[in-house]
């Protein structure tokens, strides 16, 4: 972890990012300085890559990872293992990613908005791709892997008003997401299984275990990880959100979805290749997945028209032929692993397939034409384009003199030294074959209709008129441009298409650059060239020439002209289709039936049935109560808790039986002073304060609601009284068990260390020396200051609940009662609300007297605010008093008087309050103290006293707003709806 | 004292349930209530009972968690501070509910679970 050059690496994975946030600042008109922002972002990565290979050179081991501590105790660390295959990653990625700012230029052309949108999103993906191929930390990994996902959604869904680039944006994310999942467990299982979470760990106590009976999670792990490699590089079965993802701008398909993101399974494979290659499944999964995927894409995507499909097929083909290598690589030939130039391989693809979509997009920019048939005569018409496009295209037909030429030998041996070893790898062989066949036969379709007979009169008027249409549906097409932008087309293609002949004619310039990346070069101590490879000719030059002569026979030939439809796109849709429907019917009538009485039901008897299932099994262990302590200190005591009891269970037990409505909320109220009287004899004044007040405004809302309802129904049926009864009475006994088993334990264990120890220690100094609260109320210090996280988060249910209430109440106006009388069993008369004029609740005599008590009130609930920290009061408590003596004022006095005294409304009163917590909350943090960070100090007197004076004070003054905006402000809400 | 308090949690989530599973809205809303009394009963409960026995035929009584006026040891004061977040927020969600309540009512003229399932969905959720 402590590896050098921790900053390059930092700027190399984050500057992307930062580029991307900075092209935001720039105002939308600012194209150039735009282009030059997301440019830059991705040359810096190159520059720091580069500077750290000067530096250091290519790490060979585990000593040079490098890193910070994240979140440690999760093993989540941000580390970085800057060897040959990562670094070769990244620079392909930053590389490629600065040919695609630019394309994107010419590409977009002067579209301001798709442009604002689009560096952004690069840049994000961008860094997310070299986070994932610089990690060290499997978890850090697997963030950035994440981030790509996500990436991967926002820009196939880049038209979001078309439902069906959404539909296809959602069926990739569910794929990888889902794929990301099984990567998640299987990293963790391979945490397990190596006691290791970085990825050299993993490798190193892996591949130090060959030939050892594998730890039994070890096929888990893989199945997992394979899952998640095979559904980012879109195998078998799960190629189908590749050609779908084609939704996305041309600048997307040639960066994520052939170049780079797609890869980024195949960087796995090729990052586990150490570790698990002796694993028994892996050549079996990796050799067969591969190879059905190589052929399948490479036959889908000749039975393709439309340009990028052709091209998101030929790569779903490629990623089964990378998968296919790294599983061949695993047979042992002569001693030596069977892998050949493997990264150059991974180059090769990237140095061909980016090209023909960025050629694909330039030529749909120009002609508008999407599909391969309708571009007859492009080499007469467009002769630029179409040449470049047969460049690339040759290449992917693999014909001599590009690198492909060469790395399809590199694969073909490797066929051809496995099939030495066991004759069932001829039928990988003879797939080989047929997917090379394939390309070259696209490659030939390709010359036949760029050379083809011009377009007819007719069909060019039509071609203008495509062109007219994607401008006019804001598709593919976007302003023209002209000079360099226009070039920009077609410039980062040609640039590309250099490294790939540089490959095929100079291979030793290539393989100068490539060499200290490469980490199986073992076989072939440099790149050859076509000279050599027919100068020493085996079986895999046969099957080379084979499947050219084959593929251009093909080629020529009208078979398989027709474009069909790949089965498996219909998969994920049906998968949807079914669950949605299965699922929903399982849904809306077993689980979620909409029958408020069964889920009671349920949630409790699992309650009951685990409380009997623990009784079942620690007959023993139960506590045992003292009931001599009943007693108490006196009879004082006793008789106190005893009467409070009586209390307390006497109302509740009166409350089903009573039928007023208005007798009802008064027991209610007194069932909860009881309680405060509960509160006192447990030594809390702080909760009797708070509860009295909390009670007075429960009846005043109970009271106003109920005024609004009806009268309960005149004809009575009870359902279920008994059946109710029991259950409830069971429950009971369930909690009250509970209760007395917990609470005995405390008193059995009075010497237990318990949390609130440390509050009491810490409250008004800490022993330590460390954070302290500066109060001596306990209960207020914890609530202010050591969980004054917690607090803050409660006012902000406290708003968003008062805000419910106001946006209920409005949007059902008084009148919206619907009259459809065939539903109800009672008759409707039983619902009525009375009419006429409500009884007014204004008396002179209560007026006079309010006039009285409200200064009164609010001056008491002004001291219970300051003398809050250190003795029995506090923000909720003085906001609680303050409300009781404002809600009954208005009551007096109506709205207008309240508005007198409280001329702020109630919404933004609490979002003054929220803002005054939050600011104390964070303020320390300017200081570099921790959140929520109390200062203290003494406020001398008039009168020759002290005030200790706390900061948090402001943090309780935002409560007492909150607290007086909620509750004042719904009583005032609904009191105004009776009037 | 522990005992008293589990009988009044115990006959407190009784009633409660019992309110709850029956068929006026209002009733629910009451036991929703009586339920909060009760779960904060139970809290409180895990403070342990505020009683501390110094010899064999001498028990005390623990002082309030307020550091300068206490004589004797202090009871557990977190479940005080849980209890008093949980009063606050119980009146929030008493406001939500009520208010839920009364639009239920303005809209469907139905105060009974059993007709209320009866209604379709729609009309509940149209316009809101």
């Amino acid at each position: 972890m402590d590896g050098p050059g921790l900053p390059l690496m930092l700027v190399a994975v984050f500057a992307p990012v930062l580029a991307g946030l900075a092209t935001l600042i720039l105002p939308k008109g600012a194209l150039g300085a735009r282009t030059a922002i997301a440019i830059l972002g991705a040359v810096v990565s190159i520059g720091a890559l580069v500077s750290y290979i000067n530096a250091y050179g290519v790490a060979q081991d585990a000593s040079a990872v490098t890193g910070l501590p994240f979140v440690p105790s999760v093993h989540l660390f941000i580390s970085f293992q800057p060897d040959g295959l990562g670094l070769f990653f990244g620079l392909l990625i930053s590389g490629i990613g600065a040919l695609i700012a630019i394309y994107a230029r010419g590409y977009f052309g002067s579209d301001r908005d798709s442009l604002f949108r689009f560096y952004p999103m690069l840049g994000f993906f961008m860094t997310a791709m070299m986070g994932i191929v610089l990690s060290d930390n499997m978890l850090s990994m697997l963030l950035f892997w994440e981030m790509t996902s996500i990436s991967s959604f926002l820009l196939i869904g880049w038209e979001r008003d078309n439902p069906r680039a959404v539909r296809l944006a959602v069926q990739a994310l569910i794929t990888t997401a889902m794929g990301g999942l099984a990567l998640l467990g299987g990293v963790i299982l391979l945490a397990q299984v190596s006691g290791s979470w970085s990825l050299q760990g993993v490798i190193e106590t892996l591949g130090a275990s060959h030939g050892e009976t594998p730890h039994r999670l070890l096929p888990w792990a893989f199945l997992l990880v394979f899952l998640g490699c095979a559904t980012k590089s879109a195998q078998w079965p799960f190629h189908f959100w590749l050609p779908g993802a084609m939704a996305a701008p041309t600048p997307v398909s040639a960066y994520l979805h052939s170049a780079t993101m797609v890869k980024a399974g195949v960087y796995l494979f090729a990052r586990f290749f150490p570790g698990l290659h002796g694993f028994e499944y892996w050549m079996p999964a990796l050799v067969f997945f591969g190879a059905v995927t190589m052929v399948l894409g490479a036959y889908l995507a000749l039975r393709s028209v439309e340009l990028k499909r052709i091209f998101a097929y030929t790569t779903v083909s490629q990623l089964g032929l990378l998968t296919c290598a790294y599983g061949l690589g695993a047979i042992e030939h002569h001693g030596e692993l069977n892998l050949i130039w493997p990264t150059t391989q991974i180059l090769n693809h990237a140095l061909y397939k980016a090209p023909l979509f960025i050629l694909a997009g330039a030529i749909i920019h120009v002609v508008g034409k999407k599909e391969a048939p309708q571009l007859r005569g492009l080499a007469r018409s467009k002769p630029l384009l179409a040449w470049l496009t047969l460049l690339a295209a040759y290449a992917l037909a693999g014909g001599p003199f590009t690198l492909s030429f060469t790395m399809k030998e590199a694969f073909l041996y490797q066929v051809y030294h496995a099939a030495e070893h066991d004759s069932t790898f001829w039928i990988v062989a003879g797939m080989a074959v047929v997917t090379a066949m394939f390309n070259v036969a696209i490659f030939v379709r390709f010359v036949l209709i760029f050379f083809g007979r011009e377009a007819s009169e007719r069909e060019t008027s039509e071609a203008a008129q495509a062109v007219e249409d994607a401008h006019g549906s804001g598709g593919e097409d976007h302003a023209h441009e002209t000079g360099f932008w226009a070039m920009c087309l077609w410039l980062p293609a040609a640039i590309l298409l250099i490294g790939q002949y540089l490959g095929g004619i100079a291979p030793h310039l290539l393989e100068r650059v490539m060499a200290p990346f490469e980490t199986h070069a073992l076989y072939w101590s440099h790149l050859p060239s076509v000279l050599e490879a027919f100068g020493h000719p085996g079986p895999p030059l046969v099957m080379s020439l084979t499947a050219i002569v084959l593929g251009a026979a093909l080629g020529v030939s009208p078979l398989w002209r027709r474009p069909v439809e790949d089965a498996h796109n219909r998969l994920f849709p049906w998968i949807l289709r079914t669950l949605q429907r299965r699922g929903g019917w399982l849904y809306t009538h077993v689980l979620q039936t909409g029958s408020f009485h069964m889920y009671v039901y349920v949630v409790l008897t699992a309650l009951i049935a685990g409380l009997v299932y623990v009784f079942a099994v620690h007959r023993d262990g139960f506590q045992m109560v003292e009931l001599e302590m009943l007693w108490g200190p006196g009879a004082g005591f006793f008789l106190a808790a005893t009467s409070l009891t009586i209390l307390v269970c006497g109302s509740a037990l009166v409350l089903p039986i009573v039928r007023s409505r208005m007798v009802r909320v008064l027991i209610l109220g007194a069932s909860g002073f009881s309680v405060t009287g509960m509160y006192l004899l447990y030594q809390a004044p702080d909760l009797a304060l708070t509860q009295l007040m909390f009670e007075i405004i429960s009846v005043i809302l109970f009271l106003l609601v109920l005024r609004m309802l009806p009268e309960e129904p005149k004809r009575w049926h009870e359902i279920d009284r008994i059946g109710r009864a029991t259950f409830g009475v069971l429950v009971g006994l369930a909690v009250g068990w509970i209760t007395l088993q917990v609470g005995g334990y405390v008193d059995a264990h009075p010497d237990m260390p318990r949390v609130g120890d440390w509050l009491i220690q810490n409250a008004h100094h800490a022993p330590d020396g460390g954070r302290d609260g500066g109060g001596d109320n306990v209960v207020n210090v914890t609530l202010v200051d050591f969980r004054g996280y917690d607090t803050l988060g409660e006012v902000t249910v406290l708003a968003i609940a008062a805000m419910g209430v106001f946006a209920l109440i409005v949007a059902v106006p008084a009148s919206s009662a619907s009259r459809n009388e065939d539903v109800c069993h009672l008759p409707r008369e039983a619902y009525h609300v009375p009419e006429g004029p409500q009884p007014s609740l204004t008396s002179s005599l209560f007026r006079t007297a309010m006039r009285l008590i409200l200064p009164l009130s609010l001056m008491f609930a002004a001291y219970m605010f300051f003398k809050g920290h250190n003795e029995p009061g506090g923000g909720f408590i003085a906001g609680l008093v303050m409300s009781v003596a404002l809600a009954v004022y208005r009551m007096a006095e109506g709205q207008r008087a309240l508005r007198r005294i409280l001329p702020i409304k109630p919404g933004p009163l609490a979002a003054l309050g929220l803002a005054i917590a939050l600011a104390t909350a964070v303020f320390p943090l300017l200081l570099g103290d921790p959140l929520l960070r109390s200062y203290q100090g003494e406020i001398p007197l008039p009168g020759g006293g002290s005030y200790h004076f706390a900061s948090v004070l402001f943090f309780d003054l935002g409560v007492l707003f909150v607290v007086v905006a909620v509750s004042v402000g719904i009583i005032n809400r609904l009191t105004e709806e009776l009037e | 004292m522990t005992l008293l308090i589990a009988i009044c949690v115990a006959v407190l989530f009784a009633v409660s349930i019992y309110l709850i599973l029956g068929r006026e809205l209002k009733e629910v809303a009451m036991g929703v209530f009586l339920l909060g009394h009760g779960a904060n009963l139970g809290i409180l409960a895990m403070s342990g009972q505020p009683l501390a026995r110094v010899s064999d035929d001498e028990v005390i009584s623990l002082s309030a968690p307020v550091l300068d006026i206490a004589s004797t040891p202090l009871v557990d004061p977190l479940p005080q501070a849980l209890i008093l977040t949980a009063i606050v927020i119980s009146f929030a969600v008493m406001a939500f509910l009520l208010t839920l309540l009364v639009v239920t009512h303005r809209r469907t003229g139905i105060l009974d679970i059993r007709d209320l399932s009866h209604e379709d969905a729609p009309l509940l959720s149209a316009e809101l």
